[in-house]
C-alpha cells in the first residue's frame, strides 16, 4: 500500500508546479565601489537557491537568478541589501505563485514563504478571472518600501498560467 | 562566532585607526564595515625628521555589528627614535579600541551616498617606550572621538573630519592633547569606473592638520612643546574585490613647532593593506 502511495505521488510529482521566485532584479543605491559590489555578491550567494548574481556599479543593477525549487523570500534579498548599508529602487521580479481573491482584489501567494502580494495592473487590466486558483506565472514590479519594511503589492505586467 | 569575534575585538584594546578599510589613507572618513563584515587592516607608516626616522606598523580588526556600528581594535608596534611630536593622524605606540557608528546615512541614487561618521574610543599606552620629549613621560590612558562626513560616489569622494584625543595625567605627566582634522578629495577616472571584478583605482588629494597641546611634567608644561602642522599629499587606493592596498606620501605646508624639541618633521608615509571578509548570513524568511 505504501509504495503504491509513494508511486502515486512520485507519479503526479511533475505535475506540481512549485510557487518560487525565478528572477529578481534590484537597482541598488549606494554602491560606490568594489567591494560594495562584492559584498552584495556574497550576501545574495548566500541566500539558499540563488543560482547566479550579477552585479552592475554603473547602473545599480543587481540581477538575481534562481534555480528551481528554491524558497527564498524577498524578505532575503531585502536583508541582503540592507546589512550592506545600502536601500534599493523598485524590484522586477519573476514569481511563480498560487493567484487567490477575487477578479477584483487578486492575491498571489508565494507558498513556501510567506510572501503573499496584492496584485494590481502596471497598464490595462487584464482578465484574470480564469486563472483564479491556479499556479501563475507574473512578471510585475514590487514597490520600493520604507527601509525595513517589504510591499505586500506587486504591480503586474504578465500574468500567465505556469506550466 | 559573533560573541567571539566582539570579544576578540574588545579584549586587544587598540584604536581609532586612520588608515582602515577602503577609504584614504591618512584622512578621516566615513566608511563603517556592513553588519557581519570582519575587516582586517594592517600597514606601515613613516616620519622622517631632522632627528631620524620613526617607522611604526599597526594591525587593526573590525566587526560590523549592524550595517551602522563598527567596532575595531588598533594594535601597533613602533621602531627608530625621530624624537617626534605626537601625532594621531600617524599612529605611534598606542593601543586602542573604539566603536564608529554613521548615524546619518543617505542613499537615495546609484551609485552615491551622503554619510557621516562619528566614532569614540579609548587610547591606551602600549608596551613600548616613546621617544624624545615625550620618552620619560609617565603614562595614562586616554579617550580619543571623532567625526567625519562627506561624499562617496563613483565618480568623486569628499570627506571632512576632525578628531580629539586626551590624556589622562599620570604623577603630574601628561601627553599632549591633540586636535586634529582632515580634507580629502578623490576622484576615479571615467576609464577606471568599470566592473567590479576588475581592479578597481581611485587616487585621492589629503590634507591633514593636526595641534598638540603642552606637555606636562611633573605637574609643570613644558615650554614650546605645543606644535601646530599642516601636511598635504596624495595617495592611491587598489582594490579588488575584498582585498585593498592603498599608499600615500605628505609634506608640510605649515609648520609651528620646536625645532629644540622636536626636531623638523620633514615627510610622512603610509603603506596600508585591508583584506575584507563580509557575511552571506541572511536569516530565512
Amino acid at each position: 500500500m505504501k509504495k503504491l502511495i509513494a508511486a502515486a505521488f512520485f507519479a503526479l510529482l511533475p505535475l506540481t508546479v512549485r510557487a518560487e521566485y525565478e528572477q529578481v532584479n534590484l537597482t541598488v543605491f549606494g554602491m560606490d565601489c568594489a567591494p560594495c559590489a562584492h559584498a552584495i555578491h556574497v550576501s545574495m550567494k548566500g541566500i539558499e537557491g540563488v543560482n547566479t548574481v550579477d552585479v552592475d556599479l554603473n547602473s545599480g543593477l543587481v540581477v538575481i537568478k534562481l534555480a528551481p525549487g528554491n524558497s527564498a523570500s524577498m524578505r532575503q534579498f531585502n536583508q541582503a541589501v540592507e546589512k550592506n548599508g545600502f536601500t534599493h529602487k523598485d524590484a522586477e521580479i519573476v514569481v511563480k505563485g498560487k493567484l487567490t481573491g477575487t477578479t477584483n482584489a487578486p492575491v498571489l501567494e508565494v507558498s513556501g514563504t510567506s510572501d503573499r502580494y496584492t496584485l494590481s495592473p502596471s497598464a490595462n487590466s487584464q482578465d484574470i478571472a480564469s486563472l483564479l486558483g491556479k499556479t501563475v506565472t507574473v512578471g510585475g514590479v514590487v514597490p520600493q518600501a520604507p527601509k525595513g519594511k517589504l510591499s505586500d503589492t506587486l504591480r503586474y505586467k504578465t500574468i500567465t498560467e505556469a506550466r | 562566532m559573533r560573541f567571539f569575534m566582539i570579544l576578540a575585538c574588545a579584549l586587544s584594546l587598540p584604536g581609532i585607526a586612520m588608515a582602515a578599510d577602503h577609504g584614504p589613507v591618512f584622512s578621516y572618513a566615513t566608511p563603517v564595515n556592513s553588519q557581519g563584515e570582519l575587516s582586517f587592516d594592517t600597514g606601515i607608516f613613516g616620519r622622517s625628521g631632522s632627528r631620524g626616522s620613526q617607522l611604526s606598523t599597526g594591525s587593526s580588526f573590525g566587526y560590523g555589528l549592524t550595517p551602522h556600528v563598527t567596532i575595531s581594535a588598533f594594535l601597533p608596534a613602533s621602531f627608530g627614535s625621530g624624537s617626534l611630536a605626537e601625532s594621531r593622524i600617524i599612529s605611534g605606540s598606542e593601543w586602542s579600541a573604539g566603536a564608529s557608528w554613521r548615524f546619518l546615512h543617505s542613499v537615495t541614487s546609484v551609485g552615491k551616498r551622503i554619510e557621516s561618521t562619528a566614532s569614540l574610543g579609548v587610547v591606551v599606552p602600549g608596551p613600548q617606550p616613546d621617544s624624545g620629549v615625550l620618552a620619560g613621560l609617565h603614562r595614562a590612558p586616554g579617550a580619543a572621538g571623532s567625526l567625519a562626513a562627506g561624499l562617496a560616489s563613483r565618480r568623486q569622494y569628499l570627506w571632512a573630519g576632525g578628531g580629539y584625543t586626551r590624556f589622562a595625567e599620570a604623577s603630574g605627566d601628561r601627553r599632549p592633547d591633540t586636535i586634529s582634522w582632515s580634507g580629502v578629495y578623490g576622484y576615479r577616472p571615467a576609464k577606471l569606473r568599470r566592473g567590479y571584478e576588475q581592479w578597481d583605482y581611485r587616487g585621492f588629494a589629503e590634507l591633514t592638520g593636526e595641534r598638540t597641546g603642552r606637555v606636562l611634567k611633573s605637574g609643570v608644561t613644558l615650554p614650546g612643546s605645543s606644535t601646530t602642522t599642516v601636511w598635504l599629499g596624495p595617495s592611491v587606493l587598489a582594490i579588488f574585490k575584498n582585498i585593498a592596498i592603498s599608499g600615500g606620501l605628505q609634506a608640510p605646508v605649515f609648520r609651528d613647532s620646536s625645532d629644540t624639541i622636536y626636531g623638523r618633521e620633514h615627510l610622512r608615509f603610509a603603506i596600508n593593506f585591508s583584506y575584507l571578509k563580509y557575511s552571506s548570513h541572511t536569516s530565512a524568511h
